[in-house]
């Protein structure tokens, strides 16, 4: 079976890479605390804002914090698996890229395999604190069903901003410059989403729910389980944040294939 | 005393540069104005059709984010700090170092040729548009006009000190991941960036008033939309002129013992 092979092969390389990241365990740990110091910060600037202010477009503190959290979580493991396309520019460029056409395996598989971030650990370390602590504040009562919607949309929300990750490196493919689309795209989109959407002009939230799908990376799945309205949208548009996450990555896989049959190498 | 038309040609080789490199010019004005565009809805929707919050009107403070996103924009255009560590992680740094000027003020002095193409060629017309098709508060007389230059200017050299010493911890640390990130988040909430210290729960404001970050964009903000008026202005920035020397201070002691402690990693 090609799968089962793929899925052991993808364990072999990964342990690998743990194996190499935890030769700098000093560099290791403090590339966590960072993390968690990042978005430690970002939370301490919600509770200021709304020190004064109580509630940004009905959502309380402990309902944005949830909002948060579950965008952190799924960029957790999106970072795992999908952030070395962010780098797939660099490649193209320095003609290393090539190594990866020349093994008998397939090469969106290969490169995504081949750098592991293990510092993820302290994106996972914050969502679980400050989902038990939402969880003791609002009183959300964690059904099975409940827990299995949020790890649904989690898996959306991965596929989605993996997609994103995979759409934007493919980029290269063409211009052999990518990552300044990165910074323009990805990385306000990101900050965007952390708030919710319903405080942004219409346009922006459309956009947001059917152009750059990031709207179901947390906030229409968020608004289920807190069981609040999202304006514009019919009220149970998060059930459909994994199809959505499926969708646009497919999309991403097959428009990265397309430009991989193009790629010319630049033979530096 | 420093030959300062030597380190002219840093500026002027980077306004040159930056000319040369157009696409990251607007892709930077881009994620600037996304990010206006965030803070922007942030606050209309605090303040929830409210006209006024704490004695603040909410033009005036939409005005104060807007001005704010101005000067991001403006802090945000010169070296990156990463450049610098990554120079000193390569080992490149020696031949700098083995360069009769100094490595501060040479960077100081590129940052003024990049961000003035920056202001120039993207900030000012994006800005300014802004300001003439909608309803913001303009300050009224040349007096303060003049005083939040000065104020805005003086907050770009705390910010260059204080970025640069942490920057050139990287000389120590070869890691600086934790103690980055902290700056990173006390420059962001501390100065003021994004909420106006009015706001903050008492004992925060307190803690920030006697930190520097305040001066780079609390003050000019404040003084843009006529919150520090009259002799207050002289006092803000009085209190920057203070911060800027200590900070200054700061880069120098932090400057000399990273320059006699280069600890070139081979490779």
């Amino acid at each position: 079976m090609a799968a089962i092979k793929y899925v052991n092969l993808y364990f072999k390389l990964v342990s690998a890479g743990i194996r190499a990241q935890m030769q700098y365990r000093f560099a290791f740990i403090m590339r966590i605390i960072g993390l968690i110091t990042a978005y430690t910060g970002t939370a301490v600037t919600m509770w200021v804002m709304l020190y004064q202010f109580q509630v940004l477009g009905s959502w309380n503190f402990f309902e944005m914090l949830f909002l948060y959290a579950v965008a952190i979580l799924s960029w957790g493991f999106c970072v795992i698996l999908f952030l070395h396309f962010r780098s797939l520019d660099t490649y193209i460029l320095n003609g290393t890229f090539d190594r990866f056409l020349v093994r008998p395996i397939n090469p969106f598989f290969h490169f995504m395999a081949m750098k592991f971030d293990m510092a993820s650990f302290g994106q996972f370390i914050f969502s679980l604190i400050i989902f038990i602590w939402v969880s003791l504040e609002l009183h959300i009562e964690w059904s099975s069903g409940k827990v299995l919607f949020l790890l649904a949309s989690i898996i959306g929300g991965i596929l989605i901003q993996g997609g994103m990750l995979v759409l934007i490196s493919a980029i290269a493919f063409w211009t052999t410059k990518s990552q300044q689309f990165y910074w323009v795209v990805m990385y306000p989109a990101r900050n965007l989403t952390n708030y919710p959407l319903v405080i942004y002009p219409k346009i922006v939230q459309w956009i947001a729910a059917f152009v750059v799908p990031f709207g179901f990376v947390n906030y229409f799945p968020a608004a289920v389980i807190l069981e609040k309205g999202t304006p514009f949208f019919p009220e149970s548009i998060g059930y459909f944040s994994p199809l959505v996450g499926l969708v646009f990555f497919i999309i991403a896989y097959c428009v990265w294939m397309l430009g991989l049959s193009r790629y010319k190498s630049t033979g530096s | 005393m420093p030959r300062f038309h030597v380190y002219w040609i840093f500026t002027k080789k980077a306004f040159l540069r930056s000319a040369v490199y157009r696409f990251d010019v607007w892709s930077r004005l881009g994620s600037n104005l996304i990010f206006l565009l965030m803070w922007g809805s942030i606050w209309t929707a605090l303040y929830a059709g409210r006209e006024e919050a704490g004695g603040i009107s909410f033009q005036a403070m939409l005005t104060y984010i807007i001005v704010s996103q101005f000067l991001t924009g403006v802090n945000g255009a010169g070296t990156p700090l990463w450049e610098i560590q990554e120079k000193v992680r390569t080992g490149d740094i020696a031949l700098e170092l083995m360069r009769p000027f100094n490595i501060p003020l040479r960077y100081l002095f590129a940052d003024f040729g990049s961000v003035a193409f920056y202001i120039v060629t993207a900030l000012l017309p994006i800005y300014a548009m802004l300001f003439i098709f909608m309803d913001f508060t303009l300050p009224a007389d040349v007096f303060t006009w003049v005083s939040f230059i000065a104020a805005a200017f003086i907050g770009f050299l705390i910010r260059y000190c204080i970025e640069m010493s942490f920057g050139l911890l990287s000389f120590f640390l070869v890691e600086t991941g934790g103690i980055e990130d902290i700056f990173y988040f006390a420059m962001s909430l501390l100065s003021g960036s994004v909420i106006p210290l009015w706001f903050f729960p008492e004992w925060l404001a307190k803690v920030a008033a006697y930190l520097p970050f305040q001066g780079i964009y609390y003050i000019p903000n404040a003084i843009f939309i006529g919150e520090i008026a009259g002799g207050e202005i002289l006092l803000s920035i009085g209190l920057q002129i203070f911060w800027l020397i200590i900070c200054y201070f700061l880069l120098r002691l932090v400057w000399n013992r990273a320059s006699h402690k280069v600890v070139v990693q081979g490779g």
